[in-house]
C-alpha cells in the first residue's frame, strides 16, 4: 500500500514537471520566433568563381562506362570541393592557358546522339564563369581514348593544336585570338603534340624519332626530323612522358624505365637515357628481349607528373613483367632530375593509373583508383591530406596552373 | 525391318542431290575456262604475299610455339571467352562483345563492326599456336560496359597506330561510337 502511494505521488510529481517544461519552453521560444524575421524571397543567379589559386585543378573524366558523356571538373585541391564542371564529350582533350586565361576542350559529338552528323568542336571556356567564350567546328580530331598530348598549347597560348588521324596524321592549328584553325600541319607517320615555345611542336614518329614542326610569323611551317633515339618494336616511349611546354623540355620515359632528357626545338636534342630502377638501387630493367623479368616498372595511364621549380618527377611503379606498361601503380618514386637520383618511395593506399602535381611552394600530388575518387598528398613528403570521393568516374588526368 | 519404300524415298532425295551437284558442275564449266580458273588462281597467289604486310606484331611471331612467348600467353586459358585471360584477349582494350550480346567474331544487335582493325599476335595454349587476332570493335552504341578487359601485349604507343588498342577502331560505320570489342582470327602467325 505505502508503496503504490509513493509511486502515485511520483507520478503526479513528473507529470506536473512535464507540463512545467512545456510551458517554460513555449514562454522562452515563442516571442523569440515571433520576432524572427521572415525569409526574403530570392532571385536564382550564377556563381562566378573568385580567381584561382594553385591549387584550383581540372580533371579530366573519360566516363568509361559511357564515355559519350565525359566532362572536365574544376576542384579545389584546398577545401575538396568540385567548383563546377563542362561537358567535354566522347574522348575529349582539354589544355588550360598558361596564364590561365582560359582552358579548352576539344570534343565529338553527333547530332542525334549516336547517329547523325559528326561534329568535331573545339570550346573555350572563361575559367571563372565557365562560359563558352569561342565554340566552333574543327576540321577532325583522332578518337583515341583520351592521352593529354593529342592536345597542346603554345607557351603564350595563342596557339592550340588538336591530333587528327583521319585520314591522315595532322595537327590542326587552332588561333586563339581569330577564335579560327588557321592551318593543319600534316605529320605523315607521326602522332602526339609536344609543344615548344610559341609557335613550334614536336611529334613523335614510328621509327622512334621526332619530327619538329616550326611555324613562321605568317603560320607557314617548317619541319624537320631528328635521328630514332629509341626502338618502339624494343623499348617504347609512353605517350604521357611529362613536359615544361614553356621551356619545350620533355623527359620521355620508356616503358622499361629509361628516361631521355630531350630539350625540343627546330633541333631537338636528346641525352643519354638514364634508369629510374638504376636511380633507385636496383638492376636496370629488361625490355621485350626479356618480357618475363618481374620488377619495378612504371605504368598507368598519366603515369608521371613533374614539378618544374624543383626538377621533380614523380612516377607510378608496380611490380610486373614486360608489357604491363598500363598497370595502375601502388607505388609512387620520386626523383631529382637534375641529380638522376631517388628521393623517396611513396607507397600509395591505392592503386593510381594518374598522378598530377601543383606547381606552387606547397605543391599537391595527385591521385586516383577505381572508385573514382581523387586523392590529395602533401607534395614535400607523399603524406595524405584529403580524399575528394567518387569526383568522377574515370580519371584520366589533370591539368594544374603553369605546368 | 526398315521399309524399302522409306529406302527408296531417301534414293529419290540423293538422287535429286547429285542431279543438283552435276548440274552445276556443268553450268560452271560451260561457263569458266580454264584460263580464268588459273587467273583466280594467280590472284590468290598475288594476294598471299601481301598478307605479311599487315601490321604484325613480327617479334612474337617467331617467337611463337611452343613455348608461351609472353606473360599473359603463359597464364591464358582457352576455355571460357567472356573471361579476359581468353588467349584471343592477349591486347584486347574494352568490352567484350562475348558479354555484351555479340560473340567472340560477332556484334551485339544493333551494332556494326568495323571494316577496319589492329591486328595483334596471341598465343593458343591449346594447340600452342600463335595466331593473328583482329581487334574489331563493334560500334554504333555507346559503350557496352559489361565485361572490361585490357591485354596489353605488344601493345605500342599511338604512334605506331597498326599495334594499339587505345585508337577507337571505329573507321568506316555509321558513327564512331564504340559499344565492344571482338577477337577474330585472320590467320597463323608462324
Amino acid at each position: 500500500m505505502l508503496a503504490d502511494r509513493r509511486s502515485r505521488v511520483a507520478r503526479r510529481i513528473s507529470r506536473s514537471l512535464a507540463v512545467a517544461s512545456v510551458l517554460t519552453a513555449i514562454a522562452a521560444h515563442g516571442p523569440a520566433h515571433a520576432a524572427e524575421p521572415i525569409l526574403q524571397t530570392e532571385e536564382s543567379d550564377i556563381v562566378t568563381l573568385p580567381p584561382g589559386g594553385p591549387h584550383r585543378v581540372l580533371v579530366e573524366d573519360g566516363v568509361y562506362r559511357h564515355s559519350k558523356d565525359g566532362r572536365v571538373y574544376v576542384v579545389d585541391l584546398d577545401t575538396g570541393r568540385l567548383l563546377g564542371m563542362v561537358q567535354a564529350a566522347y574522348n575529349a582533350n582539354m589544355v588550360a592557358d598558361p596564364a590561365g586565361k582560359a582552358f579548352y576542350v576539344a570534343e565529338t559529338t553527333w547530332e542525334r546522339g549516336n547517329r547523325g552528323k559528326r561534329h568535331d568542336i573545339l570550346a573555350a571556356y572563361d575559367p571563372r564563369t565557365l562560359e563558352q567564350v569561342a565554340d566552333i567546328d574543327l576540321p577532325g580530331r583522332a578518337l583515341i581514348t583520351p592521352k593529354k598530348p593529342d592536345m597542346a598549347i603554345g607557351a603564350d597560348g595563342h596557339y592550340v593544336y588538336v591530333y587528327d588521324s583521319s585520314p591522315t596524321n595532322a595537327v590542326h592549328v587552332y588561333d586563339t585570338g581569330l577564335k579560327s584553325v588557321v592551318r593543319t600541319v600534316d605529320v605523315p607517320g607521326c602522332g602526339l603534340i609536344f609543344p615548344w615555345g610559341n609557335a613550334g611542336f614536336s611529334s613523335i614518329c614510328g621509327d622512334g624519332s621526332l619530327a619538329n614542326v616550326q611555324m613562321d610569323a605568317k603560320g607557314a611551317p617548317t619541319l624537320t626530323r631528328t635521328p630514332p633515339f629509341f626502338v618502339p618494336d624494343r623499348d617504347p616511349v609512353f605517350e604521357h612522358s611529362p613536359e615544361v611546354a614553356a621551356s619545350g623540355h620533355v623527359w620521355f620515359i620508356s616503358y622499361s624505365g629509361l628516361i631521355y632528357e630531350t630539350t625540343l626545338g627546330a633541333q631537338s636534342s636528346v641525352a643519354k637515357p638514364w634508369s629510374i630502377q638504376e636511380a633507385a638501387g636496383l638492376k636496370a630493367a629488361s625490355d621485350t628481349r626479356a618480357p618475363f623479368e618481374v620488377t619495378w616498372r612504371p605504368g598507368g595511364w598519366q603515369l608521371a607528373a613533374l614539378r618544374a621549380r624543383d626538377s621533380h618527377l614523380f612516377v607510378l611503379m608496380h611490380k610486373g613483367t614486360f608489357w604491363t606498361h598500363k598497370d595502375a601503380g601502388s607505388e609512387l618514386w620520386e626523383l631529382d632530375l637534375k641529380t638522376h637520383r631517388l628521393v623517396r618511395r611513396i607507397p600509395l593506399a591505392a592503386r593510381s593509373m594518374m598522378v598530377g602535381v601543383t606547381q606552387d611552394a606547397q605543391s599537391r600530388i595527385m591521385l586516383t583508383d577505381e572508385a573514382g575518387d581523387l586523392m590529395v598528398l602533401d607534395g614535400a613528403d607523399g603524406k595524405p591530406v584529403r580524399k575528394i570521393g567518387a569526383l568522377g568516374d574515370a580519371l584520366i588526368f589533370t591539368a594544374a596552373p603553369g605546368e | 525391318m526398315p521399309n524399302p519404300e522409306d529406302r527408296g524415298a531417301v534414293g529419290v532425295t540423293r538422287n535429286g542431290l547429285d542431279t543438283m551437284a552435276e548440274r552445276l558442275a556443268r553450268h560452271l564449266a560451260g561457263r569458266s575456262s580454264r584460263r580464268s580458273a588459273l587467273a583466280r588462281l594467280g590472284g590468290w597467289a598475288a594476294a598471299i604475299p601481301a598478307f605479311p604486310l599487315l601490321p604484325v606484331w613480327r617479334r612474337d611471331a617467331r617467337a611463337a610455339a611452343p613455348a608461351a612467348p609472353s606473360p599473359f600467353a603463359a597464364k591464358a586459358q582457352a576455355k571460357d571467352d567472356t573471361k579476359c585471360d581468353y588467349w584471343r584477349y592477349c591486347a584486347i582494350d574494352g568490352n567484350l562483345c562475348t558479354t555484351c550480346g555479340g560473340g567472340v567474331h560477332s556484334c551485339p544487335p544493333g551494332t556494326h563492326p568495323s571494316p577496319t582493325s589492329w591486328i595483334g599476335t596471341c598465343f593458343n595454349p591449346q594447340d600452342r599456336r600463335a595466331y593473328l587476332i583482329a581487334y574489331r570493335d563493334c560500334c554504333g552504341q555507346d559503350a557496352c560496359n559489361e565485361q572490361n578487359c585490357l591485354g596489353t601485349d605488344g601493345d605500342l604507343p599511338t604512334y605506331r597506330p597498326q599495334a594499339n588498342n587505345d585508337i577507337i577502331w571505329c573507321f568506316g560505320t555509321g558513327s564512331l561510337l564504340y559499344n565492344c570489342s571482338t577477337a577474330v582470327i585472320v590467320g597463323t602467325a608462324e
